[in-house]
């Protein structure tokens, strides 16, 4: 799609949106469709809205879940990240990266900001003894997470080295600052910060990630 | 300095610097170009990691998220140029004066057959997201619900299904091995009839299969066969009630 029908009226798109049954996402890209869907989202279009949060909410709640370890709490912060998204989608700008990358940097920023904000340790780790009770749809997801494309990041992050790894995914899930990781892995700062940016690369590579499209 | 700083860009697209560093780090980001590309490239990355992290969250949600939504006022995009044919360009020359610093830009026969290679790889990627986008439409679905079955030889075989997109999403895990000469196989059952709906690979224990035409199948049921599935299930291992 070309900037020459940027103007080309909301309706249509909206139309167009709207027509295209829901399950039958499969005919294009996910990722291209997210970036069409949040473009029509900063014009206002609510059906978009909708078809966006079917494509990105699991995945923003369990990412707000794994990082906030509380269910009500990350049922909150996806609220907020959807509202959010919602709200300034205008800001959205394909040249700095895919619309998925932009909704799950603002989710992770969120639960990361909620994790930090509550400083007791104690909290935490009451709330991970309460989160070890899973529901059932928990169960399912976790098992279909072993399989299609998660199997490829679960490859990658497999590839990297150990504390590559830990260093990553100690921040990412854990929702720790470098310093505290360093603190965790008993490592030095320089290093950590290190083996966070090689690790990245390394992950980046093999995972294929492009920005250009 | 600038080497220093440069390190956190890691950490920065990890969310793993504290306030002050984040904010130091912003200004860098906005006077280099080329961090700025390797922090949106990370930031892709690291957006990845969230694939494997889906939780369905309660479908009330959805409605609640909707309902705010529809009251909430949009901003405006603010002051940042459009995204024109211009930004595009510019885009490109920033990728490809970061590439060619980086010695990435390949060219010749080489860079052809590495280029045809990446197309298939891609093409592979793109097949294995859309069914990933469909599973995780089922597993949002708002009417989702849920048939479990522990077959007595071991394993399980579990059924989410949403009647509204007339799609189920089969997982089987820990069944006992098949051999590699047989694969286990899927049917729903309509009025007594079976009807294959997808065949693991050859010596697979485990497999997520998506499965359509549930709404007006009576039975879901589990089959092992030989390799590559049969016509009709010979032995019957697991039996879900749909109805």
């Amino acid at each position: 799609m070309t900037q020459g029908d940027r103007g080309t009226r909301s309706a249509r798109s909206a139309e167009h949106l709207s027509a295209v049954p829901d399950a039958k996402t499969a005919g294009t890209d996910p990722a291209a469709q997210a970036d069409a869907l949040l473009r029509a989202v900063a014009r206002g279009d609510e059906t978009a809205f909708a078809r966006l949060y079917d494509l990105v909410a699991a995945r923003v709640y369990g990412l707000a879940r794994r990082v906030l370890r509380d269910p009500a709490q990350a049922e909150e912060v996806t609220q907020e990240v959807l509202v959010e998204v919602w709200r300034t989608a205008g800001r959205f700008d394909t040249a700095r990266g895919s619309a998925t990358a932009w909704i799950f940097t603002i989710a992770h920023r969120r639960a990361v900001d909620r994790v930090r904000a509550e400083q007791a340790g104690a909290d935490r780790v009451r709330r991970l003894a309460a989160s070890s009770a899973e529901t059932p749809y928990d169960e399912v997801v976790d098992e279909v997470t072993a399989h299609l494309e998660q199997q490829q990041v679960r490859r990658c992050l497999g590839g990297l080295t150990e504390l590559q790894r830990e260093a990553i995914t100690l921040a990412y899930y854990g929702g720790h600052t470098y310093r505290e990781v360093a603190q965790l892995l008993n490592t030095a700062l320089p290093t950590i910060k290190t083996r966070m940016r090689d690790g990245l690369i390394r992950l980046r590579d093999c995972l294929g990630v492009e920005v250009a499209s | 300095m600038t080497t220093e700083i440069h390190a956190l860009a890691g950490a920065y697209a990890l969310d793993a610097l504290d306030d002050i560093e984040r904010a130091a780090f912003g200004r860098h980001l906005a006077e280099c170009e080329t961090c700025a590309l390797e922090v949106t490239e990370l930031r892709e990355t690291t957006a990845r990691l969230a694939d494997v992290s889906w939780s369905v969250p309660p479908p009330r949600l959805r409605e609640e998220v909707l309902a705010r939504v529809s009251r909430t006022r949009q901003v405006s995009p603010g002051g940042r140029p459009g995204r024109s044919g211009h930004a595009d360009r510019t885009r490109w020359r920033r990728w490809t004066a970061a590439a060619a610093a980086a010695g990435i830009l390949a060219v010749g026969a080489g860079a052809a057959t590495y280029a045809v290679q990446e197309g298939r790889v891609r093409d592979e990627r793109t097949a294995a997201r859309e069914q990933a986008a469909r599973i995780e439409a089922v597993l949002s679905a708002p009417d989702v619900r849920l048939r479990a079955e522990t077959p007595t030889q071991g394993g399980r075989v579990t059924l989410v299904i949403s009647d509204a997109l007339d799609t189920g999403v089969a997982v089987l895990t820990g069944m006992p091995d098949p051999g590699s000469g047989k694969s286990y196989q899927l049917w729903t059952i309509v009025d007594d009839q079976p009807k294959s709906a997808g065949v693991l690979p050859a010596g697979a224990a485990e497999g997520t299969k998506l499965v359509t035409g549930l709404r007006d199948a009576d039975e879901f049921a589990v089959s092992l066969e030989k390799a590559g599935g049969a016509d009709a299930p010979t032995a019957i291992t697991t039996k879900l009630t749909l109805t």
